[in-house]
């Protein structure tokens, strides 16, 4: 079956007409996939700042990680649930749109650095050096400050894809 | 009056540029959505803090002055990029529900942030480390919360309310 022949297929199930013809559904499930941006953004932002040496740096990695990191993953499963619902709702808009997909990929990569880059340091052991808190992989994320520039770029790019995918 | 003052916004060259070129609009909105989620994002901690939940430091006043001007730099993104959308078509704007209702919302959060930093926060110092927080503190992250939210879906809705003059 072709993405075309799945896209009309799609967008001809009563559950995806009774989402566009129920006036508020689309408008709700929007919102409520910026709100969980929102969260994204906003927990993206202190940890990776906090990676790059830049925010609260007084707090230990792990610590900081540990009270966001959860919130995340709360959030990015409601931003697929939300994303999803949208995509059945209009498939047009989205199954052959390639901002879309450039979308799909930013939050895979993102996704995937965070899961495999960022939860294992809270696993780290917090050492007290003199006055500082540091902890055991210190040096590793000491080089990897690129990156968490890189990751703020990358949530950010996300927004934009986003938004562009209405116009495009 | 206000019509004439709304056609006049509407007749500018830059409100024309905004809405002539295709790709003004999208941009202005992903910088908006950017914002509104830095705003919210970064407000979220300090509310739930108030609300009673930690965050990554013990101190409620030093969590808000290290978060404040991420939220203040947002919010003047917010103000700039939305403004230029509402010049783009400032007659459709006015006459919009949804959006005089989202500056309403915006307004009485403002107030909100006021009368807390006008009760609660003159008396951090007792209560900054500890949980549950006062009552007043509470109060203000609540219905911050909420109207945050509110912001957010007001927003959203004005895309699909919003009837153009072009």
């Amino acid at each position: 079956m072709s993405i075309e022949v799945f896209s009309e297929w799609l967008y001809a199930t009563s559950f995806s007409t009774g989402l566009r013809e129920t006036t508020w559904a689309i408008p709700t499930i929007q919102s409520i996939h910026i709100f969980a941006i929102s969260i994204i953004i906003g927990s993206a932002l202190v940890t990776e700042l906090r990676l790059a040496g830049m925010f609260a740096v007084d707090r230990a990695v792990p610590d900081v990680l540990r009270r966001y990191l959860p919130w995340m993953g709360r959030a990015l499963a409601i931003l697929l649930l939300t994303g999803l619902l949208l995509v059945v709702a209009e498939p047009g808009r989205t199954i052959g749109n390639t901002v879309f997909w450039i979308k799909m990929a930013l939050v895979v990569g993102a996704s995937v650095v965070t899961l495999k880059a960022r939860e294992p340091l809270l696993r780290e052991n917090i050492v007290v050096e003199g006055d500082e808190l540091a902890f055991e992989g210190e040096d590793r994320a000491e080089a990897s400050k690129l990156l968490a520039w890189f990751m703020v770029l990358v949530w950010c790019a996300i927004v934009f894809c986003g938004r562009f995918i209405a116009y495009t | 009056m206000i019509n004439t003052i709304l056609q006049q916004i509407y007749d500018l060259p830059v409100s024309a540029a905004i809405r002539e070129n295709v790709n003004a609009f999208p941009v202005l909105e992903s910088f908006h959505v950017l914002a509104i989620a830095l705003v919210f994002g970064t407000i979220l901690i300090v509310d739930l803090r108030l609300v009673g939940w930690a965050s990554h430091r013990g101190s409620a006043q030093r969590l808000i002055a290290e978060l404040l001007p991420y939220t203040w730099v947002a919010f003047v993104l917010a103000i700039i990029s939305g403004t230029l959308m509402f010049i783009s078509n400032a007659p459709a704007y006015a006459n919009n529900t949804q959006f005089l209702l989202k500056l309403v919302a915006i307004a009485v959060a403002g107030l909100n942030m006021a009368v807390f930093h006008m009760t609660a926060f003159r008396k951090i110092a007792e209560w900054d480390e500890s949980m549950p927080t006062p009552r007043a503190a509470r109060t203000a992250g609540i219905l911050s919360l909420i109207l945050w939210v509110l912001v957010i879906f007001l927003g959203r809705w004005i895309g699909f309310t919003l009837e153009m003059v072009f």
